[in-house]
């Protein structure tokens, strides 16, 4: 059993063996499920995600590989080093400091609370209580809404993905997301939405690494890309490019 | 909103059908490699062979036990953090192997039921005529035991193919993740998942259309 | 030819068959008589290993085994041996008239497939079968089936053929043509070890009658002698109860 077991992995991996990628590209992995950072579209995949990690490559002279993975799935990729980084928006919090070396941010941001359109009687973070709020499982929405002091009457569903279909259907109160790609959604989308109120955490969003030498080494790298990006407009622009304004500084 | 954007459900068809055959592949290798290991695990169950015996049992019960994603993550996220040669199993090798161990032990379930259900007349007439308990497995009650467990076996591969879409987590875009992120970057939900929907269904049809077939062929043997 | 040494067969402390012995020669109709739950089924299943004997030796032709110590390849040497027709029939549902007498020849035997087919439609046809041949056994009547199932056992080539109440599961008006066809065999000369409650068939056909009760044999003989001068009180007490229910 052991022997059969162990020749169909190596059958399978044979066969599966060109989908490898070579170790020289950067691989980056990202949902492909946030709009307008990393989406796809007629199958290709798009979004300011990728056209900031294009620039960061090209900086660094490496070709790059996207791997889309749903949300849940891309720490995992990362923790069992089949993906270098993650570009998706991802959070600095302390926890996940603990586990991953950060690169500098490059999205400033903050939580927006988002309702369906026409509700008044959500008008920020306060009025959350003893509503349902929708917001995406694995992020840190989730957790600052847990540091608030009525985090008790909050009821807080996690959802893998589409919650702002839920909330424009009415079958939650709200949804909690960062407020560029909540407003990105509104003015973009065919959906009844309205953001309520300012946002309620400002949040730094940077690519973690792995915490290990070669994480490390990585992680260095794209931060003196970061910067000669920053410095010379490039960042700057893609921002405007998708949000008509500058979401890369504080 | 209110209507159907029949133009791009039309557009996305081609994209998605190109996404079918990895779904397919997965669901049919897994379904193979699952038969193969679902027959071995009745044999040894039915035969009580000292060893295996206990070591079916246990396999059986934890992959019947636990949930298929929670597989998938054991074999594609955990392995690797124990021993880090283990990286090399990709997504779609993970899938595969998550897809034929849970299925497997729900079909040997299946499989030892049908097996025990050939009446026990036959055994003793193979033996009576000098058969092996291989040749009398193979000749005798296997193909009896196929016929009972056809359909289920055929609700196992349905099941099948439709749990393929949890490949996306391990980062395999196939049918199901395609259409999320193509729905992700449109937001037409409805309309995306309409097409995707369709194609399963199609899929399901032709393959019941099968099972119509290939019952009528063993069941020739039992009609008066 | 046959030799049945202090047969026993135990189930827990329940002894079925208390030490038989047997001799059965080469061409011998033996008929094997006695109440129900005497062990007369038990006896020809031991013979054919369907039952595990408890101690005793075995010799079939050349093969003599002690059942105690008889290794997988003496069981199979044993069955190979001897041919067995079941009761309740027992042809093999997922195949053909055809396939199930040939079916032994191909797998056990070796036998290449057409050579196997050509001695399968032989025997069919000496079973009066011959336009059957394709029909699966849910198609066929209980007497067709039964001679099918005569039909494997004589494909085997075997030794012996054991044939445990072969008419008992039939219909009344089937059961002449099951018997036609083992008077054809016993006209033959093959060997055969019977249990039946068919005394005229026993009267007329067996050479030898063993009546046994409580896993013993009481008596054997000439049918003559055990049907019409039983010596044992046994034996005429039975004799008397199934006459009265059984036409001779």
């Amino acid at each position: 059993m052991k022997t059969l077991l162990a020749t169909v992995l190596v059958l399978l991996s044979l066969v599966s063996a060109p989908l490898f990628a070579e170790e020289t590209k950067l691989r980056v992995g990202m949902s492909g499920q946030y709009f307008p950072f990393t989406f796809v579209e007629q199958d290709t995949l798009k979004g300011f995600e990728v056209d900031v990690m294009d620039a960061i490559a090209e900086e660094m002279g490496r070709e790059v590989e996207y791997r889309t993975a749903a949300f849940s799935g891309l720490f995992g990729m990362l923790g069992s080093g089949r993906i270098d980084t993650v570009a998706n928006q991802i959070t600095i919090t302390e926890e996940r400091e603990k586990a991953y070396l950060f690169s500098k941010p490059y999205v400033y941001d903050g939580a927006q609370v988002v309702t369906k359109q026409g509700n008044d009687t959500i008008n920020g973070v306060e009025d959350l209580k003893g509503k349902t709020v929708a917001v995406n499982l694995g992020s840190n929405f989730e957790a600052l809404l847990r540091e608030l002091p009525y985090a008790d009457e909050i009821n807080i569903k996690t959802y893998d993905s589409n919650i702002e279909r839920d909330t424009a259907l009415g079958r939650v109160d709200a949804f909690v997301m960062d407020r560029v790609s909540a407003s990105q959604i509104i003015r973009e989308k065919p959906l009844p939405l309205q953001l309520a109120g300012p946002t309620f955490s400002s949040i730094a969003n940077a690519y973690p690494f792995p915490n290990t030498d070669e994480g490390r080494a990585l992680r260095d790298e794209v931060n003196a890309a970061l910067s000669t990006l920053r410095q010379n407009g490039t960042l700057k622009a893609i921002s405007e490019k998708w949000f008509g304004t500058d979401i890369t500084a504080p | 909103m209110s209507t159907l954007d029949v133009d791009y459900m039309l557009g996305l068809v081609p994209v998605l059908l190109g996404y079918l055959p990895l779904t397919l592949q997965l669901a049919s290798i897994g379904m193979l490699l699952a038969l193969i290991l679902a027959c071995l695990f009745a044999v040894v169950r039915v035969l009580k062979i000292p060893v295996l015996n206990q070591f079916t049992i246990v396999f059986i019960s934890f992959f019947r036990g636990t949930p298929l994603l929670v597989q998938l993550f054991l074999f594609y996220y955990g392995l690797p953090q124990l021993f880090s040669a283990l990286t090399v199993i990709d997504g779609i090798t993970a899938t595969i192997m998550g897809l034929t161990m849970h299925f497997a032990a729900y079909m040997a379930e299946s499989i030892r039921a049908a097996i025990v259900g050939v009446d026990r007349s036959q055994t003793e007439a193979a033996l009576s005529i000098g058969m092996t308990n291989g040749q009398l497995m193979r000749r005798i009650i296997l193909p009896q035991a196929t016929r009972v467990a056809l359909p289920t076996l055929m609700n196992y591969f349905i099941d099948m193919i439709k749990a393929t879409s949890l490949a996306f987590t391990l980062g395999v875009t196939e049918l199901m993740g395609a259409t999320q992120k193509e729905a992700s970057g449109s937001f037409l939900y409805f309309e995306a998942f309409i097409v995707a929907a369709v194609m399963y269904w199609i899929v399901v049809e032709i393959l019941s259309w099968l099972q119509g077939n290939l019952e009528t062929r063993l069941n020739k043997a039992y009609s008066r | 030819m046959i030799k049945l040494t202090g047969l026993r067969k135990q189930y827990g402390e329940t002894v079925v068959l208390d030490g038989i012995d047997l001799t059965v020669e080469k061409g011998e109709i033996v008929v094997i008589i006695g109440p129900s739950g005497t062990g007369k089924s038990t006896l020809l299943r031991c013979v054919n290993f369907l039952e595990q004997p408890t101690a005793g030796e075995l010799t079939v032709g050349d093969l003599t085994v002690d059942v105690e110590r008889a290794s997988k390849q003496d069981v199979l040497q044993l069955r190979r041996h001897t041919a067995f027709v079941f009761q309740n029939y027992a042809l093999f549902a997922n195949k053909t008239a055809l396939e199930n007498i040939a079916e032994r020849l191909i797998v056990v035997d070796r036998w290449p497939k057409a050579k196997a087919h050509a001695r399968a439609r032989e025997i069919l046809e000496r079973i009066g079968l011959a336009d059957k041949a394709d029909a699966y056994p849910a198609s066929l009547s209980g007497g067709q089936q039964q001679r099918v199932g005569i039909g494997r056992a004589m494909a085997t080539g075997a030794e012996v053929i054991l044939f445990d109440e072969p008419t008992s599961s039939l219909d009344p008006e089937w059961v002449d043509e099951v018997l036609g066809l083992m008077k054809q065999l016993a006209a033959e000369h093959q060997t055969m070890i019977l249990v039946t409650h068919e005394m005229a068939f026993a009267r007329d056909v067996a050479d030898r009658v063993v009546f046994i009760e409580g896993g013993r044999i009481v008596e054997q003989g000439p049918p003559s002698d055990i049907f019409y001068h039983p010596q044992d009180p046994r034996t005429r007490d039975f004799l008397q109860k199934i006459l009265a229910t059984h036409q001779v």
